[in-house]
């Protein structure tokens, strides 16, 4: 299996017949960029960050991504940026890099081309995305040396000296960055070379033939089985640009299967009706893995514990599956049949997902919660979705993720809400109601006694955070 | 002073094994390991592997051809499996292909049948079999039998403390060429190039000098890589010699987590009694050290624990007992601390559980008891240039410690939902390997004609700065310029018998034999320098900025020129040298002696803040009075303290290692276990610098690696305190890492249903 693909690597066009399920991340170390480098192999430590660059609206955008889990494939026609393309042309570092040494932010430098490499995609995003916090850009970089003090006071210096001026920079904020030198001078020419490759791969039409994957932005895949996937039949969803698309039509918010979760964050749509999305979405993963792992991806993986999935859930959300010619819809809540199996066909892939806009006076909320805050995977999460008019409940959507073997939505306990008065007694009742809807299993993520009593308390969560006149955490006890 | 090292890092132009261009015809290994815990093996069926296109060859013990033993300290590891296996991921085969692709898909095809023998993944259940890896070992001073009428409250009680991942983001590896006459140079990620050497030459049956190891750095070690970098190395040089073809061998991250071990759990039980006011009269302890499968280095952590385990407190009758329980766990081994932190986390429990039977604040009795000028420690050492009671006082005082009380009382008043606690954590670490033997170090120092330098020594660059401090030292002895000084990578050709970097003591060992080998040098220049300026008194000769300098006045001899016609003169520029630390003894009869070179002391103060209604928590600060002699460079010092106390608190919370009752590793990817990120830093690190001359240490400074670690200790009892603030009449089990898990538990469980949720409980009884 061998595709032709074309790109920019650094300096440089890249034209090579290869696998297309390779992985960036051992690609560009066979070509002796050894500067990006292999720490897990599962988008968890970030020490192998690249930048893609990405050409839209006569504009090149880039976005950190962990190079171990993108297959060859998805950075057609995109250029890559590895530490070596970061180097300045002589000897001496940029400012970031300037900074880690005077902070002493690196120490055994293993991880640090992987920070330094995302620390520049923050500068290279500011004044361009709604959430860009220099922080966050580094949430999918682990460092095991610093405990991570002297890279935060070198992440703020970078912030504090450049954040205002790129915001404020007339023109291209990329001339300014060339400027100082954070980016070398090579950038200003890469979008006419981007123009210059041709987009044959792109929107070939999905086949209507069996497929064994689809591969979205391989952030999950490529964790469980890259070896597999290198042999598989695979379809990429990836260069399909109108699987991408969000949409409000009618009512409905229309989701296409390859928008990433960076896309939904950053999308007009979307934060008009969840206001506070970036508070819930910076816990899913990392910057670097909601760059690209997709809706659908997290949808159709049915890992019981899927944050999309839970946020989905409680919005009430349907499936929109085709087979290249005919398209059904079933609702999210049905789509789980059991432990990872989905009621989708072997011949049908996903296009996208819908919802109902809420209306009227809804209120949604998030939670989650596992060992470690940022880029953890769940023990127990749980979203919900509730209307309430004088006092009464009118609507009320609630799902759990981690606490059986498919995502849940709970039925017992939202049937038990609608229609009752929002007070503490109620919201007690409802939360034992819970508990019967659930059978959690004991895993490295918890005890199923655990995940039975932080259930609860996530319900509580809920209503504490939504309605803190009405319950607080005293009372939940 | 600029870090060459982190040029060439921020750069991305380090180089680590795996980014070594490898010539022509390098294979790649893949350890095929065992899939039980404890077994004998009935049959091992290589064919279907072995038929596979690229692969050249299936290693197993029968290809060894000197003795298939790795074992430092007990000869009790074999290399590769023989007939019976005793943890999940003890190699048993090496797969050699044309590439690691290969070479592991190769590796699926292998068959193993292994009768299974009974499962043993708990330390104390392997005590009561009599299942220990060496003989029990006691330390004692006083006598608390005795002791126990004086006292008006006894306390007893047991805690645990889990394993520790040592997550070096360069895992384990090792590429190995073959050279003439059957010798191999290997380069390898270890921490004791030494090591390797002997291991290897074991393994091939040839003397240590065919073996020639180099390393260029780690992508971090924390104890992983100094004796569990060897049978890596080992393989690969075996295959290299079998195969005659160069061989790489890098672990992936999943495999390295499986078959490599960790810091050693420990389940321990504890007596104190104290006066009715706090004072420790007497304080007994067992230690069931969770050792794995062979000894490795963990007799050697288990007495480093048995000195630690009064921390910074004098305690008149001390009886410590530990043993170092086998079970069917990948060999525990050395992780930052090497049992001292493990010690400390049992007498801080012990003084917790004190104080609430005494109704006052721990950080009473910690303060009271604090050991002063002079105290002997009990293990017969004069503790000497004591700085507990000052950093104590010190962080008091700068972190205003009464303010800190009041604010966090207020705060959980006013506070339903959030509860905070903090708690104050003192250290006290010995700088030395216990093992006094240990305690020396070579030197190469060559100064090249047109001036510049070059040295080498037994250290090994990971992160930690030595060579930066050891370049310190030769600009300083020189007073030359760092630019002008290269530090070349660790060789066993020019740095033999050397002793691992390890036990904070890298800095102080290699920079004491390197400032030796550089005075030799500078003697024969002062003297070549008097020849050229035509003076007498070589007590006057003083290099100053690259000029020699006689009587305080410049002369118009510069380096170059005095190295030039120093070597004109047929005079060495070169020079070896040898450190041995002095003073230090011990006796393994007594357990009496004189064992460090020196203590590092410190205090901390460290908050936390608990969500009560999810059962997560926030570190919000660390402040730390710490002692760091004369720092030889503070940035690199304050990076070793942030670091090492982040390592502290991420074993004390959210480092969770858990083994099931086969003795499967369930945390065994990066994704199940958990490290601190830059978002679980505490918003504020401050430590202080308690900058007090050193004369032990090299120009005036201290060891720092390791002791800032036990810091983070203070950060379970943070936790806990707050926990106590939501559900006071709680009685706590003792079980570190205090997960989420554990915290929610706490907040909502009475006393009474205390015990860890059963499923859970089946998993962590093992861990």
């Amino acid at each position: 299996m061998q595709s032709k693909i074309q790109f920019i690597l650094n300096r440089e066009l890249i034209e090579v017949n290869i696998n297309p399920a390779t992985v960036l991340l051992d690609y560009v170390r066979s070509l002796r960029l050894t500067g990006t480098k292999e720490g897990c192999k599962e988008g968890d430590c970030g020490a192998c960050t690249v930048l893609a660059g990405e050409l839209s609206e006569g504009k090149v955008n880039y976005k950190s991504v962990n190079s171990c889990l993108i297959p060859v494939q998805n950075i057609s026609g995109k250029h890559i940026v590895t530490i070596e393309g970061l180097n300045s042309d002589e000897k001496n570092l940029n400012p970031i890099q300037q900074a880690f040494l005077d902070e002493g932010a690196s120490q055994c430098g293993f991880c640090t081309p992987g920070f330094i490499v995302s620390l520049t995609g923050y500068l290279l995003n500011e004044g361009k995305l709604k959430n860009n916090n220099v922080l966050d850009s580094l949430d999918g970089n682990i460092c095991r040396c610093t405990g991570h003090s002297s890279i935060i006071r070198a992440a703020e210096r970078i912030r504090s000296k450049f954040k205002n001026e790129i915001i404020s920079s007339k023109g291209d904020a990329y001339e300014y960055l060339t400027e100082n030198k954070i980016i070398p001078g090579y950038f200003l020419s890469v979008k006419k070379m981007l123009e210059g490759i041709s987009n044959e791969n792109m929107n070939s039409g999905l086949q209507n033939s069996v497929k064994k994957y689809f591969i979205g932005g391989g952030t999950d895949l490529f964790v469980q089985r890259p070896e597999e996937m290198l042999f598989t039949d695979a379809q990429f969803l990836d260069p399909e640009k109108n699987l991408k698309g969000i949409k409000a039509d009618n009512g409905y918010c229309q989701i296409g299967c390859s928008v990433t979760v960076t896309d939904l964050l950053e999308s007009e749509t979307i934060n008009n009706i969840f206001p506070q999305i970036y508070n819930f979405a910076e816990l899913f993963g990392s910057t670097p893995i909601r760059n690209s792992a997709t809706v659908g991806g997290n949808i159709n993986n049915a890992s019981p514990i899927g944050d999309m999935t839970a946020f989905f859930l409680a919005l009430n959300s349907n499936v929109i599956l085709s087979d290249g010619s005919i398209k059904r819809e079933i609702p999210l809540n049905e789509f789980y049949t059991s432990y990872k199996k989905t009621a989708r066909k072997p011949e049908e892939y996903m296009e996208g997902i819908n919802f109902k806009i809420p209306d009227g006076n809804y209120f949604f909320n998030f939670e989650k919660v596992s060992k470690r805050t940022y880029l953890d995977i769940a023990s127990v999460n749980s979203a919900i979705l509730i209307n309430v008019e004088n006092e009464v409940i009118t609507d009320v959507n609630i799902s759990a993720g981690g606490v059986a073997a498919t995502p849940l939505f709970l039925f017992k306990t939202c049937q038990f809400l609608k229609g009752k008065i929002l007070n503490a007694g109620n919201i007690k009742e409802a939360i034992s109601i819970s508990q019967n809807e659930i059978s959690p299993i004991s895993d490295a993520r918890g005890s199923a006694d655990y995940k039975k009593l932080l259930l609860i308390r996530l319900l509580y969560a809920h209503f504490v955070t939504l309605f803190p006149e009405i319950i607080n955490a005293e009372q939940t006890v | 002073m600029k870090d060459y090292d982190i040029i060439h890092h921020v750069r991305g132009e380090s180089q680590f094994i795996d980014d070594i261009n490898v010539p022509d015809g390098t294979l790649f290994a893949y350890v095929f390991y065992s899939p039980s815990a404890h077994g004998k093996i009935k049959s091992l069926d290589l064919s279907i592997a072995n038929s596979m296109k690229g692969v050249k060859s299936i290693i197993t013990f029968t290809d060894i051809p000197g003795e298939n033993q790795i074992g430092g300290i007990v000869p009790d590891e074999p290399l590769l499996a023989e007939n019976e296996v005793h943890f999940i991921g003890m190699p048993v085969a090496i797969v050699v292909a044309e590439s690691k692709f290969i070479a592991k898909e190769a590796s699926k095809n292998i068959k193993i049948e292994i009768e299974p023998l009974p499962v043993i993944t708990d330390p104390r259940e392997a005590f009561k079999k009599g299942d220990l890896t060496i003989p029990p070992r006691i330390f004692s001073r006083g006598d608390t039998e005795n002791a126990w009428k004086d006292c008006d409250v006894i306390i007893e009680g047991d805690c645990e403390s889990g394993g520790q991942e040592h997550l070096y983001l360069e895992t384990q590896g090792a590429f190995a060429y073959p050279m003439e006459g059957g010798s191999v140079k290997i380069i390898s990620s270890t921490q004791g190039p030494t090591a390797v050497q002997k291991v290897a030459a074991r393994i091939l049956g040839v003397p240590m000098n065919k073996i020639e190891v180099e390393v260029l750095r780690l992508g971090g070690g924390f104890g992983g890589k100094e004796d569990q970098a060897s049978p890596w190395a080992a393989m690969a040089a075996l295959a290299a010699v079998k195969l005659n073809r160069p061989v790489k061998l890098i672990l992936p991250r999943h495999e390295d987590m499986i078959m490599t071990g960790k810091r050693n759990p420990y389940s321990s039980d504890f007596k104190i009694g104290l006066t009715k006011d706090g004072k420790i009269i007497a304080f007994e302890a067992t230690y069931y050290q969770n050792s794995g499968a062979s000894a490795d280095l963990s007799p050697a952590i288990l007495d480093r624990t048995l000195f630690h385990c009064t921390n910074s407190y004098y305690i008149p009758h001390v009886k410590a007992t530990g043993y170092c329980c086998r079970t069917n766990l990948p060999p525990n081994t050395a992780f930052r601390g090497f049992g001292g932190p493990q010690g400390k986390f049992v007498i801080e429990c012990a003084i917790f559980k004190a104080a609430e039977k005494l109704g006052i604040d721990a950080s009473v009795i910690q303060k009271k008891n604090l050991l002063k000028e002079g105290d002997e420690f009990h293990y017969g050492q004069k503790a000497l240039n004591v700085h507990t009671e000052n950093t104590w006082s010190l962080a008091e005082e700068k972190f205003q410690a009464e303010t800190i009380r009041k604010r966090v009382k207020k705060f959980n008043d006013e506070n339903k939902n959030f509860k905070k606690g903090f708690a104050f954590m003192p250290i006290c670490f010995g700088i030395a390997f216990t093992n006094t033997r240990m305690n020396q170090a070579n030197a190469l120092v060559n100064i090249y004609s047109d001036g510049s330098v070059s040295y080498s020594t037994g250290a090994v660059e990971m992160g930690q700065g030595v060579n930066a401090k050891i370049k310190e030292v030769v600009s300083r002895v020189f007073s030359v310029p760092h630019d002008l000084i290269k530090t070349e990578p660790t060789n066993t050709t020019r740095s033999a018998n050397t002793s691992p970097t390890a036990a904070s003591s890298g800095a102080d060992l290699n920079c004491n034999a390197v400032y030796s080998a550089c005075n030799i040098i500078l003697e024969r220049l002062k003297k070549s320098a008097l020849e050229e300026i035509r003076q007498k008194d070589i007590d006057k000769i003083e290099m100053k900025d690259g000029v020699v300098y006689y009587n305080k006045e410049k002369t118009n001899l510069k380096w170059h020129e005095l190295i030039e016609t120093t070597y004109s003169k047929r005079v060495s520029l070169s020079a070896h040298a040898h450190y041995a630390t002095p003073g230090i003894h011990f006796d393994r009869e007594t357990n009496k002696g004189n064992p460090f070179a020196y203590h590092v002391y410190g205090t901390a103060i460290i908050e936390a803040t608990v969500d009560c209604l999810r059962g997560t928590y926030k570190i919000d600060s660390v402040r730390a009075v710490h002692d760091f002699g004369n720092s030889l460079n503070p940035v690199i010092d304050l990076g070793q303290a942030e670091g090492a106390i982040m390592q502290g608190i991420g074993w004390m919370t959210i480092e969770e290692i858990i083994y099931n009752n086969d003795g499967k590793l369930l945390t065994d990817l990066l994704s199940t276990y958990k490290v601190p990120d830059l978002h679980f830093a505490p918003k504020e690190m401050e430590i202080i610098f308690h900058g007090k001359p050193n004369a032990a240490g090299i120009f005036q400074s201290k060891a720092v690696g390791e002791p800032p670690l036990m810091y983070g200790i203070g950060a379970y009892f943070a936790i806990l305190n707050a926990v106590k603030e939501f559900n006071p009449g709680k009685e706590f089990k003792f079980s570190a890492p205090i997960t989420p898990e554990k915290v929610l538990m706490n907040l909502y469980k009475s006393s009474e249903s205390d015990k860890l949720p059963s499923a859970k409980g089946k998993q962590l009884e093992t861990a």
